[in-house]
């Protein structure tokens, strides 16, 4: 995106602004209406299950089938205090711990590794490129939990079970083979921005930090929040792999509640869906500049 | 030169096919085939491993969640501390998931030392050798076990028998209804024979007519209520009518008679018992509900497992209290009134709208929990030290107490305080062979998915619209059409073990 | 096609198919012939290499036989030592471990485990993964070796051509330059082939192994039994018939869920980019709020609430309906439905917010220019915005389908533990991946569980590169530079 285009953007803007305004007729009004109520339907949609997630988490008795309907017959806050207090057995704070250190370690390396990938795939052309180009297409594609054997087997070898270190490199080196998206952010910086520092001299590691990361800013955003989501919400590897209560990461954890237990588990989950939130209401900006320009090739 | 190539390309290929499929090892493998037991016992021999002060001896123990949460896990980790505390031996909680599966983690080293698991799943670690044998001679519960219990945790191999485990508890679904929720005449109109117990507790046949009643009454309310696509809750009405798991005691896995005797008639029974519930009986939901409905009086009565009666007296004593009762009265209350009783009998007809007629005791499918000594162990003495103490006369009954199990000990079972009645009454059924123990033969696994798909195909039925399956046209159950379910449970277990070559060697 | 008509623009659709048919042997033949050629080529590379080795100057040579004396007969001390050093580990771990390992992949060990006696054993699956990884670094190590050849021809040319010989400060520098692709790649590639290479190449071995039930569970020995799983496979009927059945609707699933899912999250973005929709990142934040909470919580909540006596169900009830159960056993096609509609709800935030990012780069102008031709907004949207989007996306695209095929949360939470009739140990919901997960983890037939993942990844991998070549965003990929 040039700085031009963004000055024809500016001046359609201006432009469609000034024929917006006209006089309020049955057809707009239809339109307003049908508009504004298929939103809200989408809306109820998407919240519903979230609210009722949350709904659920205040609800006194532990059963789900003590509900009338979707709503609990009586409401207390005691599931989110025995949530934080009650550790015997259920060490929530702890899982939250761990999964926090797992997932922004993995979104750090990951991210880190991602970045490099892209620039190198989308900036080079060397021999390989193609073939390692098509293999990580293709390697994607195989059925993920059937190499959890070998994944388990090496974590042995390498006496990495029980470790949350063990999960952040697995996490962290699986992440490479998702960088098509930034790639395609790299492949819409124009060569003429590298070749102008490449004439002053600067080696292609210095165009890489001084040049490459300030751009790619929003894609860096993204990319971490992408790689911070996969390992906070993963159950499979973390069950596999951590076998002591206290490794646990949160979706193990909820996973291992009793059968009586789907209050606390709805307060589990709703918490655990907090700093998720938060990262995006904080960063949806970037995530959507960042999707965009990795999608398009403009 | 080209002809080189070939003859090259042909060569590496034929080498590497050799390799890969003649190789393994070759006939060298078979020497080290037949190793000598004869060692075996060597490990227990000898004094009790001793730790030093800076560096203790950790036995990692695995227990169940119940007694994690129940406080009874730390008493017996501080009993046994102290005991030998100058041994310089600490247990701990192994921490791990109550389900972990000794034969994924042992041999790597993150297995527990001392397991507390169900029959079934202990027993399937023996053809891996995951559990160690006990030496007979210095396990100081081993009299006072049952038949049963020994029986149960016996493994042949080779000619030779060893037992690989210590049962602690006797574990078998029962039936759970509430005093308080009888009508006023119960003695007149609902105990035909006089003996001051409600038929409902004797008679499958009365519990079906009550619920009927109740139902019609109002029809948020229940008799009798069990999530019946359950395989671990409903194999019983098959048992009760002639049909056993595998044959042999169990053993020979191509050998398998979920369609022996008259089981239809027990197939026939879950119906009828799925059309007097609701729709909740088909998947889980009456599972999940069941401690819950049952307090707040929807259901009348449910069968259920003696871990979950801390549960049951809770959430009764949590209801009784918000109608205003103190929180001790309410729990002396909840005690009061939860009665449980085996397995009501079943009609020898199958039918359970007759009122006349021969009943059969039901047999229920039913487990003994119980200790074991990972292979792994590197304190076998220690840990066998520990599985004395935990299986001893004082520890057992302290178990009881907390988690209201049913000892298998013969002497803890007669001093049992709490749920005496069901320790009792169980081991009557383990002594008149009432109890069906899960089967633990490798490939055992394999029966639970067919099963629990033919229970939920009957439980529906009642529920089908049209083109009922199991029903024939004038309400009656459609008893071949079961008899042809029951050999399609057999067909698929068949398959699943037999399929890929012979799950039983 | 030499007997083509004239036609102006397109020849007709049938036309066109019937041509694509009339091809295939021509296509095949094409095929062959190229890969033929590809392989008289190897003999005519096999000569230019052993030419190469008996014309290469001395240091090169010297390079050929020991790893860095090359480098070191050119005065580069530093780097000279740094490859002699690279190749004393590998000899080293070839000594120690790697040759073992090698051997132990063919045999796969000779003691069996006996725990009881403390007899370790050997462990066959964690040799054979050993052997791999032994030969992974080996590969590894002859890649180095060619660099250090290259790289020996390289400084001999340099020198040759009057240049003075560059010190180790050079070679370093070029590490962060010109080489800068080696450097940044080899931390991704050592990790994806550790993690995700080398447990893939395990599986595919495994396929050729008789993992599976009692040696599973018991840890004994695994021998090789070449073809004997594919075999299995094809001569039992019902696994055969289970497949194709599963095959076919894991093709529709993923089709129908791709689209909905797509077309979904276009028809938010769409809605979303009105311009008379005030507040657009409230209402944006809605579906987003569904994204943060982890998929599988939400299958069980969704999971409960269709459950029989959930509150759908109840809401049925109070309103005087008849409930229904919706994952029953007899409930295929409303388990199925179910199925895409929970999908969708957990996929369309995120292709939102994709098809979000796309319209906002979306030129104006064109709809300006389409809207004075008169053409309604369905044209317009048919002609400008659906071939642009389309086009900018079909990576994700293929990302998604693949993603949809091997979806394995939707129906293992959904509606699991049930075997239908004229299945083999799988229900009519499952797709191949639950089906894998059956055989292979609760029924531990693991090597036929890999030997069926080799078949469906051969299928799907073959479609998606297909179309992943054919794509413009691969082919054209300098197209906007």
């Amino acid at each position: 995106m040039s700085t031009l285009s963004k000055a024809d953007k500016l001046i359609n803007k201006s432009i469609k602004r000034k024929r917006v305004g006209g006089r309020l007729t049955f057809k707009r009004f239809c339109e307003y209406f049908f508009t504004y109520l298929a939103l809200m339907i989408i809306a109820a949609i998407f919240a519903f299950p979230v609210l009722w997630l949350v709904l659920a988490s205040f609800s006194e008795s532990g059963s789900m089938y003590t509900f009338k309907g979707f709503f609990p017959s009586s409401y207390s806050v005691v599931t989110f205090v025995k949530l934080f207090t009650d550790t015997q057995m259920y060490d929530y704070p702890r899982w939250f711990g761990n999964t926090l250190i797992i997932a922004v370690c993995s979104a750090l390396l990951g991210g880190l590794l991602v970045i490099l990938t892209a620039y190198v795939m989308s900036r080079f052309r060397f021999p390989a490129r193609k073939g390692i180009m098509k293999i990580t297409m293709v390697l994607g594609m195989f059925p993920s939990f059937m190499a959890m054997t070998a994944v388990y087997l090496l974590m042995t070898q390498f006496e990495l079970i029980n470790k949350l270190w063990g999960l952040v490199l697995i996490y962290a080196s699986g992440a490479p083979m998702g960088y098509l998206t930034q790639k395609g952010f790299f492949d819409t910086i124009p060569n003429s921005m590298y070749e102008a520092a490449r004439i002053d001299g600067a080696s292609n590691f210095k165009v890489f930090i001084r040049i490459t990361l300030p751009i790619a800013m929003p894609m860096i955003v993204y990319t971490l929040i992408t790689s911070f989501t996969w390992p906070w919400s993963d159950f499979i590897l973390p069950k596999l792999l951590l076998k002591n209560k206290d490794m646990y990461t949160v979706a193990v954890g909820l996973m291992s509640l009793g059968d009586t237990e789907f209050a606390r588990f709805a307060a589990g989950s709703v918490f655990i869906a907090v700093p998720i939130i938060i990262l995006y209401f904080c960063l949806v900006k970037y995530m959507v500049n960042g999707l965009t320009a990795g999608a398009v090739k403009e | 030169m080209n002809k080189f190539f070939k003859a090259l390309c042909i060569a590496v290929s034929g080498v590497a096919t050799c390799s890969l499929t003649a190789c393994n090892g070759g006939g060298r493998r078979e020497k080290y085939e037949q190793q000598s037991l004869e060692a075996l016992y060597g490990k227990f021999d000898g004094d009790i491993e001793r730790g030093t002060e800076s560096r203790p001896i950790t036995l990692h123990i695995l227990e169940n969640d119940t007694a994690k949460q129940s406080g009874y896990l730390k008493l017996l980790l501080d009993g046994f501390n102290e005991k030998y505390k100058e041994y310089n031996i600490v247990a701990v909680d192994a921490n791990q998931d109550q389900f972990s599966d000794l034969a994924e983690d042992g041999k790597y080293g993150y297995g527990p030392d001392v397991l507390y698991q169900a029959n079934d799943v202990l027993m399937k670690y023996c053809s891996g050798k995951h559990i160690t044998p006990l030496p007979v001679e210095k396990l100081d519960a081993y009299s006072e076990l049952p038949e049963l219990a020994r029986s149960t945790y016996t493994y042949k191999y080779r000619g030779a028998e060893y037992l690989m485990g210590v049962g602690v508890n006797v574990q078998a679904p029962m039936v759970y209804y509430r005093k308080d929720l009888l009508p006023e005449n119960w003695e007149e109109e609902w105990d035909e024979n006089k003996n001051g117990v409600p038929d409902m507790q004797e008679d499958m046949r009365a519990m079906w007519r009550f619920g009927k009643a109740r139902n019609a009454a109002d029809k948020d309310k229940y008799g009798f209520m069990q999530s019946l696509f359950d395989p671990y809750f409903s194999c019983g009405y098959l048992f009760t009518y002639g049909a056993y798991v595998f044959g042999n005691d169990n053993t020979d896995t191509t050998d398998i008679g979920f369609d022996a005797g008259d089981s239809k008639l027990g197939a026939g029974v879950i119906l009828q018992l799925a059309e007097s519930m609701n729709m909740g009986c088909v998947d889980d939901s009456i599972t999940l509900a069941r401690e819950s409905e049952f307090a707040s009086g929807a259901y009348f009565a449910v069968n259920n497992t003696q871990d979950m009666y801390g549960t049951m007296i809770d959430e009764l004593a949590n209801v009784y209290s918000k109608q205003g009762m103190t929180s001790s009265d309410a729990r002396k209350a909840a005690v009061e009134n939860i009665v449980a009783a085996p397995m009501p009998a079943l009609p020898a007809s199958g039918d359970l709208s007759e009122r006349e007629g021969e009943l059969l005791d039901s047999i229920v499918m039913g487990g003994i929990n119980g200790y074991a000594i990972s292979s792994y162990t590197k304190y076998p003495k220690a840990s066998l030290a520990f599985l004395n103490y935990a299986t001893s006369f004082e520890m057992v009954v302290k178990r009881n107490e907390y988690l209201g199990i049913s000892p298998a000990r013969s002497d803890c079972n007669k001093a049992a305080v709490v749920q005496a009645d069901v320790a009792h009454s169980l081991y009557d059924m383990v002594e008149t062979g009432r109890i069906s123990i899960m089967p633990t033969v490798s490939g055992a696994d394999s029966i639970w998915k067919p099963l629990q798909t033919a229970f939920t195909d009957i439980a529906t039925d009642p529920y089908r619209e049209g083109g009922k399956k199991f029903t024939a046209a004038d309400g009656a159950c459609d008893l071949d059409a079961l008899d042809v379910l029951l050999k399609t449970i057999n067909k698929n277990i068949y398959n699943t073990i037999h399929t890929f070559g012979d799950g039983n060697n | 096609m030499t007997d083509c008509e004239i036609y102006h623009g397109k020849p007709p659709l049938f036309k066109r198919i019937g041509g694509w048919f009339k091809n295939i042997p021509t296509r095949v033949k094409t095929f062959f012939v190229a890969l033929g050629g590809k392989f008289k080529r190897i003999p005519l590379g096999f000569f230019a290499r052993a030419k190469y080795i008996k014309t290469a100057p001395r240091p090169v040579k010297a390079s050929m036989g020991l790893m860095g004396v090359g480098q070191l007969m050119q005065k580069q001390i530093v780097k000279g030592i740094l490859f002699l050093l690279m190749f004393a580990a590998y000899v080293v771990y070839m000594a120690l471990e790697g040759g073992g390992a090698m051997y132990d992949f063919f045999a796969l060990g000779l003691v069996p485990p006996n725990p009881w006696l403390n007899i370790e054993g050997d462990n066959s699956v964690v040799m054979m993964l050993l052997g791999i990884l032994a030969f992974i670094i080996t590969g590894f190590f002859i890649a180095v070796h060619m660099a250090n050849i290259r790289d020996a021809q390289r400084t001999f040319d340099y020198v040759k051509r009057g240049n003075p010989v560059p010190g180790f400060k050079h070679s370093l520098a070029s590490m962060f330059d010109k080489y800068f692709y080696v450097t940044a790649l080899v931390f991704p590639v050592v990790g994806v082939f550790v993690f995700n290479i080398l447990p893939i190449i395990f599986m595919i071995f495994l396929a050729f192994t008789d993992y599976s039930g009692n040696i599973v569970l018991n840890g004994s020995l695994v021998s090789w039994i070449g073809f004997s799983n594919f075999k299995q496979l094809f001569s039992t009927g019902l696994i055969g018939a289970t497949f194709l059945k599963i095959l076919g609707w894991n093709l529709l699933w993923a089709v129908m869920s791709t689209l909905l899912n797509y077309f979904g999250g276009l028809a938010i973005a769409l809605l979303l980019n009105k311009k008379i929709v005030k507040g657009k990142r409230i209402w944006r934040a809605f579906p987003v709020l569904a994204f943060a909470v982890p998929g599988f919580i939400t299958l069980l909540a969704f999971k409960f609430m269709f459950s029989n006596l959930g509150p759908i169900n109840y809401y049925i009830d109070l309103l005087g309906g008849k409930t229904r159960m919706f994952f029953g056993i007899d409930s295929k096609w409303s388990a199925r439905i179910i199925g895409w509609l929970v999908n969708a709800w957990l996929s369309i935030p995120s292709s939102m917010l994709l098809a979000t990012g796309i319209l906002a780069n979306l030129n104006a102008d064109l709809y300006e220019a389409a809207r004075i031709d008169g053409a309604s907004p369905w044209t317009q949207f048919v002609k400008i915005t659906l071939p642009f989007v389309v086009f900018a996306t079909t990576p994700v695209l293929i990302g998604q389908f693949m993603g949809n095929f091997n979806n394995f949360g939707v129906f293992y939470f959904l509606r699991g533990g049930i075997i239908c009739d004229g299945y083999y140990l799988a229900s009519d919901t499952d797709l191949l991946i639950n089906w894998l997960y059956s055989l292979s983890i609760d029924n531990k037939h693991y090597s036929l569980g890999a030997a069926i993942s080799i078949i469906i990844f051969v299928i799907a991998a073959a479609i998606s590169l297909f179309v992943y070549v054919k794509s413009p965003s691969y082919a054209k990929e300098d197209m906007y530079r």
